[in-house]
């Protein structure tokens, strides 16, 4: 009975297969050719995607499979993709002093931290050109202290 | 609306087993539970502002890697096959091709096994990872230490200890205690070859004690290891400094000369070579290393429950019949869909 959905579709495993092993080589390849990362990034990741429709479609047979495939899964795919976009403003966009989460003396990680924060922002105001327009809000700020 | 008794009955639900719908419901959760990590994973990683990515410092090998992604890709083809040959009433063939997958299960985790220990090895695990000069340098005074407890336990252990001690774990108490050994009389239970054997090695290991508690004294006044960090000698030294100027800071490269020397031939050379490791911040260490174990545990823990179904299935033995087949199917779904994961977690773990 499980099989009767795909019974009358034959699959060429061994060709899938091939398939497979084919894509992977090609990205230990692309791993060796060593291209600039994004690059990189956007080909080994476009790699997995077909080599996960491959499985998917063939060996998991949704291709033969009815509609209740679209039911079942697109639920889960839309709430599975959510949660990185709902995560990115928080922690993708703003991320923790990487001297955070191992402290040994609070206070000389903080004045690392502070010391490293102000050669950066030397650097960009020495980088920048005279006659910056000065941020309202934290005058107001300083005025207060 | 008139029914007849003979009416035809309503077809309801999805037209496949309540079992495979059951697996496929399961394996929607279990999207859901990849994506955390793999999400979170992402997201970390496009936040932060470096990640370790040389073999150095992640341990990462591509080619076991690559070939953990071909045993898996083979165990899928051989499931599939397996599901064929039950489907078609070939029993034996489909235990031979389920047996032939628990196999490729096996060395899949056997080479995950190998990947771990060369982390395990090398300290590459959450928390242990210096990520900043001054973990790094803390880190080398903690080995030490851990180092200086172990072989001073030697004289401390009960029973018939050298060193009887009421708190064994204070090694700063122990020290001189382990330093006037050699001094002291031969406990009438030892033999002289015996007690010999342990004046020389506390010699030894006082020694590496010094050259822990130097260092220690040094990441504590945070001076440079070329001026003393004992009180006095610090304040005497100080006073001869001129006005506006500071002490020298203790730096990453003179801890690292200083524990090159104490590694070719200082006392106990040997031990610290093979006990301490060499200083080396990894910025944003910590969290890659969380974010590889998580994913990598997580999924070594679905290979091991998909080798309980295919082993159940084998345990029938020759009385493997067409009542198996959804199950065979439905545990082929799971694996397929472990396969999957890996297919995802070897390009980001392994080549971006």
């Amino acid at each position: 009975m499980s099989h009767d959905t795909h019974s009358g579709h034959h699959v060429n495993y061994l060709m899938i297969f091939f398939v497979l092993c084919g894509c992977t080589a090609l990205s230990v390849l692309f791993d060796v050719l060593s291209f600039s990362k994004p690059v990189t990034m956007v080909l080994v990741l476009a790699v997995a995607c077909a080599k996960a429709l491959c499985v998917m479609m063939f060996f998991m047979h949704l291709k033969f499979e009815g509609n209740w495939k679209y039911v079942l899964l697109a639920p889960t795919t839309i709430l599975a993709i959510g949660l990185p976009i709902a995560l990115f403003p928080d922690i993708g966009s703003s991320y923790y002093i990487n001297a955070a989460p191992q402290v040994g003396v609070w206070a000389d990680e903080v004045a690392e931290y502070e010391k490293h924060h102000a050669e950066s922002a030397n650097a960009e105001q020495h980088g920048e050109a005279a006659g910056e327009v000065e941020n309202p809000t934290e005058t107001v700020t300083s005025e207060e202290k | 609306m008139s029914h007849s008794a003979k009416a035809p009955a309503l077809r309801m639900g999805i037209p496949i087993p309540n079992s495979k719908l059951g697996m496929w419901l399961f394996l929607g959760t279990e999207i859901m539970f990849f994506t955390a990590f793999i999400g979170s994973y992402i997201v970390l990683r496009l936040g932060s502002n470096g990640w370790p990515t040389r073999y150095e410092d992640t341990h990462i090998n591509v080619l076991l890697g690559g070939v953990n992604t071909f045993v898996l890709i083979v165990s899928s083809y051989c499931v599939v096959v397996a599901h064929e040959a039950m489907a078609q009433k070939n029993f034996t063939r489909a235990r031979r091709f389920l047996s032939v997958t628990l196999l490729l299960a096996v060395l899949f985790l056997g080479i995950k096994g190998l990947e771990y220990k060369g982390k395990i090895d090398n300290d590459i695990l959450p928390g242990r990872i210096p990520e900043t000069s001054s973990q790094a340098v803390s880190k080398v005074a903690d080995q030490l230490q851990e180092l200086v407890r172990e072989r001073f336990a030697v004289y401390t252990n009960e029973p018939g200890a050298l060193i009887k001690v009421d708190r064994p774990e204070d090694i700063l108490a122990i020290a001189p205690l382990v330093q006037a050994l050699p001094d002291t009389e031969r406990p009438a239970d030892l033999t002289n070859a015996e007690f010999a054997g342990y004046t020389s090695s506390a010699k030894a290991d006082y020694a590496l004690y010094e050259k822990w508690d130097n260092l220690q004294k040094h990441i504590v006044a945070n001076v440079s290891l070329s001026w003393p960090a004992l009180p006095l000698e610090y304040m005497e030294k100080r006073a001869t400094l001129k006005d506006g100027e500071k002490p020298p800071e203790l730096t990453l490269d003179e801890v690292k000369v200083y524990l090159t020397d104490m590694k070719k031939s200082g006392p106990q050379a040997a031990l610290v070579s093979a006990r301490v490791f060499d200083p080396h911040p990894i910025v944003y260490g910590n969290i890659f290393a969380s974010s590889y174990f998580i994913m990598t545990g997580f999924h070594a823990i679905h290979v091991i429950v998909g080798m309980i179904l295919f082993a159940a299935v084998l345990k029938q033995g020759s009385s493997l019949n067409e009542k198996w087949t959804d199950f065979v199917e439905n545990s082929g779904l799971y694996w397929h869909f472990v396969d999957l994961v890996w297919i995802f977690l070897f390009p980001m773990l392994y080549i971006i």
